[in-house]
């Protein structure tokens, strides 16, 4: 059994699901994947899959704990001491 | 984006403008206080491109330098939190590509990569949300770093993709280039079943 829609609409379409879920896609574009995605189980499977992913990815902003060390400033208080880099307001 | 909340300077009248003037005339309690204001969030976005806690650690120094050292050459085009942005991804880069010649990529550590708890607090739950972790933490960190870069700024980070690709230095048209194929990618490494199981 064939893909739906026109020849070229899968390979297309998996190749657009990042740009269809960050909706990008000009109406005819999106409705070109949705039109085709409704009758290809692959293609929704991915965009169930690239919205996912983009959540977790999201997701993975937690390092709200995170604290920069202590020495972050170390270099430039070492390079201030000989003199700040030609400076000028 | 602004900074994370309580790192604002604390005097009102300390302005992020003046203490600029300020550092840009030398005085480096103003560039620390000014730049202090955003270290927790330049070492979180050194420790996600480069998932290396001590490595991360000498590039935040670096980076700090390098914003001294060019402080006198800011003109405000870009906010300052931009500009400091954009010098830690180009020391993150410059530290990735002394790396390359390594044989193995390193891993970015599963502890600097947390999702969020489940909020059934199910142990298979969890489980799967930790599987999940560990194979996006490995598919970036086998990213090549312009697509790691790019997925960690507009995704990760949550930087509009006006933001991201300024702090990238390059145009919204390549920087939305880079972020599609490092999701085809992550998206490819992953694999739909883990991604629509525990995400979907």
């Amino acid at each position: 059994m064939g893909m739906p829609g026109r020849p070229g609409d899968h390979q297309w379409s998996q190749q657009h699901l990042s740009h269809y879920v960050e909706g990008e896609l000009r109406p005819r574009a999106r409705r070109r994947l949705d039109r085709h995605a409704r009758n290809c189980v692959d293609c929704g499977r991915g965009i169930r899959a690239m919205r996912a992913l983009v959540y977790a990815l999201q997701g993975l902003d937690g390092l709200a704990g995170v604290r920069a060390p202590a020495t972050i400033f170390d270099r430039v208080r070492l390079a201030g001491a000989g003199g700040a880099p030609s400076h000028h307001a | 984006m602004p900074p994370l909340a309580g790192q604002r300077p604390h005097d009102p009248a300390e302005t992020e403008a003046s203490l600029l003037a300020r550092a840009q005339a030398g005085d480096i309690a103003a560039f620390e206080r000014l730049s202090g204001a955003y270290a927790d969030r330049i070492f979180m976005l050194l420790l996600r491109l480069l998932g290396d806690r001590s490595e991360a650690e000498d590039v935040a120094q670096e980076v700090m330098l390098r914003a001294w050292q060019g402080i006198s050459r800011f003109r405000g085009q870009s906010s300052y939190f931009t500009w400091l942005y954009r010098i830690a991804v180009n020391e993150a880069n410059r530290a990735l590509d002394k790396r390359a010649r390594r044989p193995a990529g390193v891993p970015i550590g599963a502890d600097e990569l947390q999702l969020p708890d489940s909020p059934l607090r199910d142990p298979s739950r969890q489980a799967e949300n930790n599987e999940l972790r560990q194979a996006l933490a490995r598919a970036l960190a086998e990213l090549p770093p312009p697509l790691r870069t790019a997925i960690v700024l507009r995704d990760v980070e949550g930087f509009s993709t006006q933001e991201a690709a300024e702090i990238a230095g390059i145009s919204q048209a390549a920087f939305k280039s880079r972020l599609h194929q490092a999701r085809l990618r992550v998206r490819a490494a992953v694999g739909d079943q883990t991604l629509v199981s525990v995400g979907g």
